[in-house]
């Protein structure tokens, strides 16, 4: 039994929205000496490039669960809020 | 789009859906708001359903009316290392009887019924409905505008039960602006398709009995525990990461989940499991100091939203507050419109019935739970001490033995030191 992200929308529905519900202001992140929110993030949504000194978010498999809201030291949000009515991830079971 | 309600409840989550099928008995008009396609959709938990005495006076049979997968019989704690995993097991016939203790349920199902119950009690429902902005005119809360339509509803009382971030809450300026990492925690939780067949032989259940598993250890440290329950045919797997200890430790939530699925002793009760979905979601663990304002003017607060969680290691709880301050705001609500007085003095009621329910002696008792729980030690230290203990108990290899006494004292000497077991014995039996 393994959790591999890369396949995480085989288990898990989304609908996603065309407009992100997270947008980054991503000059706080460059100058951000922690990004919690890379190894934190449940559903790997953040990653940092060191090449190009550039934090990337991809809300499309967002689990809104919150976590990146809290542990962003730098609260580098420009937008945080939770996706339009009717979009973003679909639990059936869980 | 405008609409004019008696009371506005914004997330139909288990503590809004109590919230509006209580006013909504009781004649008021109440819009029931959820930013899903239906409730439920959003939600997920590592827990248990508790008995909810609560919805009990609403459902006296509610065993049978609500979509539950299985009660809760046999209740285990664990204390496992990399290669061992001590078990303290308990199974009552008194939990395989009606009222049972608690159930194992799909959030999706069980919120998607609770809000419907509310609805056949007159609330109405308005699905795909995210809470934009908070309306406040003279000071009071009057109202909520939405993401889409530029809708407006207003009421002259509204109930945030919008979940731990509580925006609604926020916005009306009854929550700090930030929250503490170390006053959450993480939940990550895989679904796992088993037969039922395999559940009852692996776990010892028959019919509808199920086992819940409460486990310490394997976090590489982290502050933090794990859980697996039974479900019909499904298991639940996940576990709760304080960010504060995620963030010093630079660990990834499913590399850790992914480790403790594979250590040997879980990979046998995960053995030909299949994963059907993957959740996540933030857990308000930081107890009775760290819950809001509950009440302003024509706002009170509830469930998540007021950080209504208990997380002592041995429970975890969380629906059942939901649920019961749900009805009390909802009561607050009805008291409130008798009185056409909907300012935070007369709302107060609120805050008065919750300190005289269970929902706010309880958090205040284990006021000192987050604080015990705040232990590094707990998390690796002792599921070794345990594991390694038991080990030389049952070891027989020929050497003379040592007495328990000596064996222990020497092992406590060489990990977490005489000094700290007592002092981590003295703060556990005053948090709980």
């Amino acid at each position: 039994m393994n959790i591999n992200l890369d396949e995480i929308f085989d288990y898990t529905s989304f609908n996603v929205d065309r407009d992100p519900h997270i947008i980054l202001d991503e000059n706080l992140c460059k100058v951000c000496d922690q990004r919690y929110c890379v190894n934190a993030c449940p559903a790997r949504c953040y990653a940092w490039s060191e090449e190009e000194q550039k934090m990337t978010f991809v809300h499309d498999g967002c689990l809104e669960c919150g976590t990146c809201y809290v542990v962003c030291e730098k609260k580098a949000f420009t937008r945080w809020r939770y996706p339009r009515g009717g979009f973003g991830v679909s639990y059936r079971m869980t | 789009m405008k609409r004019t309600y008696d009371a506005i409840v914004v997330g139909a989550g288990p503590a809004g859906s109590s919230a509006a099928l209580t006013m909504a008995r009781s004649g008021l008009n109440v819009a029931l708001l959820e930013r899903g396609s239906f409730p439920g959709e959003k939600n997920m938990f590592g827990g248990v359903l508790h008995r909810m005495t609560a919805l009990e006076e609403v459902f006296p049979d509610f065993w049978n009316q609500a979509p539950l997968e299985r009660h809760v019989v046999q209740k285990n704690l664990s204390f496992i290392t990399e290669g061992s995993c001590f078990n303290v097991s308990f199974d009552s016939e008194e939990a395989d009887r009606p009222p049972y203790n608690g159930y194992t349920i799909f959030r999706p199902r069980f919120d998607h019924w609770l809000a419907g119950e509310a609805v056949k009690a007159g609330a109405t429902l308005l699905t795909r409905s995210t809470v934009d902005d908070v309306i406040i005119e003279n000071g009071k809360v009057a109202g909520v505008t939405l993401l889409r339509d530029e809708a407006q509803l207003r009421a002259p009382v509204v109930i945030a039960a919008d979940g731990v971030l509580s925006f609604t809450a926020k916005k009306a300026g009854l929550r700090s602006a930030e929250f503490s990492p170390s006053n959450q925690g993480v939940c990550i939780k895989a679904l796992i398709d088993m037969t039922k067949e395999v559940i009852d032989d692996r776990f010892g259940l028959v019919l509808n009995q199920g086992a819940s598993k409460e486990i310490v250890g394997c976090t590489s440290g982290v502050r933090g525990g794990s859980f697996l329950y039974t479900n019909y045919d499904s298991l639940s797997l996940g576990m709760v990461l304080e960010l504060a200890s995620l963030n010093e430790k630079g660990k990834t939530p499913y590399d850790l989940l992914n480790a403790f699925m594979q250590q040997p002793q879980m990979a046998k009760l995960l053995k030909g499991g299949r994963l059907l979905e993957y959740s996540a979601h933030l857990v308000p663990k930081g107890g009775y100091d760290m819950k809001p304002e509950l009440v302003g003017d024509g706002i009170m607060v509830a469930g998540d939203a007021a950080a209504f969680c208990i997380v002592t290691g041995l429970n975890l709880e969380g629906i059942n507050l939901a649920a019961q301050s749900g009805v009390l705001a909802g009561k607050a609500a009805i008291e409130a419109h008798r009185q056409r007085d909907f300012s935070k003095s007369s709302l107060t009621v609120y805050r008065k019935m919750l300190e005289e329910s269970f929902v706010l002696k309880d958090l205040k008792l284990y006021k000192r739970a987050p604080q015990m729980l705040h232990n590094d030690r707990i998390y690796s230290q002792y599921p070794e001490l345990v594991c390694s203990m038991m080990d030389e108990i049952y070891r027989i290899d020929g050497k003379p033995k040592d007495t328990m006494t000596r064996m222990l004292l020497s092992k406590v000497k060489k990990t977490v030191g005489l000094k700290n077991l007592m002092a981590d014995v003295y703060s556990g039996w005053r948090a709980l």
